[in-house]
């Protein structure tokens, strides 16, 4: 009984991998913005990402 | 499962004879007729030998009428391995353990054709008991001792001295209360196998595992069976059965992770989308940000892995990314940092940070992109040089990482879970492996003996 459940579930973690790996899933976030003006092109300083002004810690030991 | 629910008056029914107690009057019901050897008047508590026509009285007792609550009523009858078997007698039997008193409780059954069987309880886990027909073989030499039956080696697991402290109903033996015995108990979840001495005679017994459950359905009676507390000596494992062909599984799909990687590695277009060299002076203020050329992404819905590479030198490099689709004006936001550190102090030199970053964006439809590269720093700090690289259909080994991880808690839980069970049942032994522990001591047992006061043969 729970051999056949894990073996169930080994092959749903086995296809919902294949599937990531497929569709190219990643842990990374991004922001996804929909209809940026064709214009950003021409004019990069008129798009400003929602990661712009970044408080940046400047690191190291 | 060794019992099933009773037919109605199937062949082998037991029928009763009624006589009267010479103690104090009361009717006396004999379900087994001459098979008894003892019978208890549950009025007077006398033990009367039901071989003697006159049914002398051979001991009497002071006890309270319901003093033990019986879980299955004299006279109830149940079906057990496709025969029926009426419950003709009932004992207590009891052990000290630092003085304390545990009992547990013995229904006797009877067929007519069959003969006796017992069933045990304690804690509300039960045994379907019968007399060994014939003796298994002990093994003294090793330790614990060891007796072999049918093939079956059965482990000791207790050693103990029981009591006989209430009785009532027919005994095939002359039942006494107050007569104890040395017991010992061998098990071989989900069997064990019993012996008692009294004196010179030894009585040979097999018990098998039966849950509340079925006792009920088998006898009919109603409501639920007592939960059973704790792990019993023989109380099998409802995990240990699986968890070898759990690993198995385990063991395959292992292989199946090997494959599918080795696959996505080889057949992955892993394609080389963009690549692009800037630099950024951070001595010119102004707006730094930058379109790239436009590149193409083909196939199908797929990841696109972005590294960035810069030669900071303790110093940083912020870069806000926007992947824009040309056509269609989705864009997908993101923000990385290139920092490398380095220096020397009381530890000996140290680093911190990389000259390279990677990030795989996800699932990126196909079409035409190009990237705004937005870079920050410490104003003042020099040149600093970077390169960007853009790869289409990259595999992601995280994702195998979890994968595995995945599905090795699942079979290390259970493991871990059926190592547990084992433990909780050896901690009640006398002769646990030492790894298992030994309480063996106050705590109240959640294991006793599993003997009959005295069988047929010996």
């Amino acid at each position: 009984m729970i051999r056949n459940l894990y073996v169930l579930y080994g092959i749903i973690v086995l296809g919902t991998l294949a599937m990531a790996e497929y569709r190219g899933w990643s842990l990374n976030s991004v922001n996804e913005v929909k209809n940026v003006p064709k214009s950003v092109r021409d004019n990069p300083g008129s798009y400003r990402s929602v990661y712009g002004f970044y408080h940046h810690y400047t690191g190291g030991k | 499962m060794v019992v099933s629910a009773s037919g109605p008056n199937p062949p082998g029914t037991p029928r009763v004879k009624s006589l009267n107690c010479p103690g104090c009057g009361a009717a006396i019901t004999l379900r087994s007729f001459s098979q008894a050897v003892t019978v208890v008047c549950d009025h007077c508590h006398s033990i009367l030998d039901a071989q003697d026509p006159r049914l002398t009285i051979v001991q009497k007792f002071k006890a309270a009428v319901d003093e033990d609550r019986r879980l299955i009523p004299l006279g109830t009858r149940g079906t057990i391995r496709g025969t029926i078997y009426e419950v003709v007698g009932f004992q207590r039997r009891t052990i000290h353990v630092d003085g304390i008193p545990y009992s547990w409780h013995e229904y006797v059954l009877f067929n007519p054709y069959k003969g006796f069987r017992y069933l045990t309880e304690y804690n509300g886990h039960w045994n379907d008991t019968s007399i060994l027909r014939s003796l298994p073989a002990v093994n003294d030499n090793v330790n614990p001792a060891t007796v072999t039956y049918l093939g079956q080696t059965y482990r000791l697991f207790q050693t103990t001295k029981a009591g006989t402290s209430f009785v009532l109903g027919e005994f095939p033996w002359q039942v006494r209360v107050g007569e104890a015995a040395d017991v010992s108990d061998y098990i071989s979840p989900p069997r064990v196998i019993s012996s008692e001495r009294t004196g010179k005679e030894i009585t040979w017994s097999m018990g098998e595992y039966v849950s509340g459950r079925d006792i009920w359905k088998a006898f009919g009676l109603e409501g639920n069976p007592p939960e059973a507390v704790g792990v019993y000596e023989n109380q099998p494992s409802p995990l240990s059965a699986d968890t070898t062909a759990l690993w198995l599984a385990f063991v395959g799909f292992l292989v199946a992770l090997v494959v599918m990687f080795i696959g996505f590695e080889s057949f992955a277009h892993n394609e080389q989308v963009f690549e692009g060299f800037y630099s950024f002076d951070t001595k010119v203020r102004g707006e730094a940000s930058f379109v790239t050329d436009v590149f193409q992404l083909k196939g199908h819905t797929s990841d696109l892995e972005l590294t960035t590479t810069s030669d900071v030198n303790n110093n940083w490099i912020y870069l806000n990314y926007a992947l824009i689709n040309e056509d269609t004006g989705q864009a997908y936001d993101f923000r990385r940092e290139v920092s490398y550190y380095h220096g020397y102090d009381s530890d000996g030199s140290w680093t911190e940070g990389s000259h390279t970053d990677s990030v795989a964006i996800p699932s990126v439809p196909p079409g035409n992109y190009y990237l705004r590269v937005e870079p920050e720093s410490d104003f003042g700090h020099g040149t600093i040089s970077y390169s960007i690289t853009a790869k289409r259909d990259v595999p992601q080994a995280s994702f195998f990482g979890l994968a595995l991880l995945a599905l090795l808690v699942p079979a290390g839980f259970i493991t871990w879970r059926s190592m547990n069970f084992e433990h909780l049942r050896w901690a009640e032994s006398d002769y646990a492996p030492a790894s298992s522990g030994d309480s063996n001591g106050s705590d109240r047992p959640t294991t006793l003996g599993n003997i009959f006061g005295k069988g047929s043969n010996s």
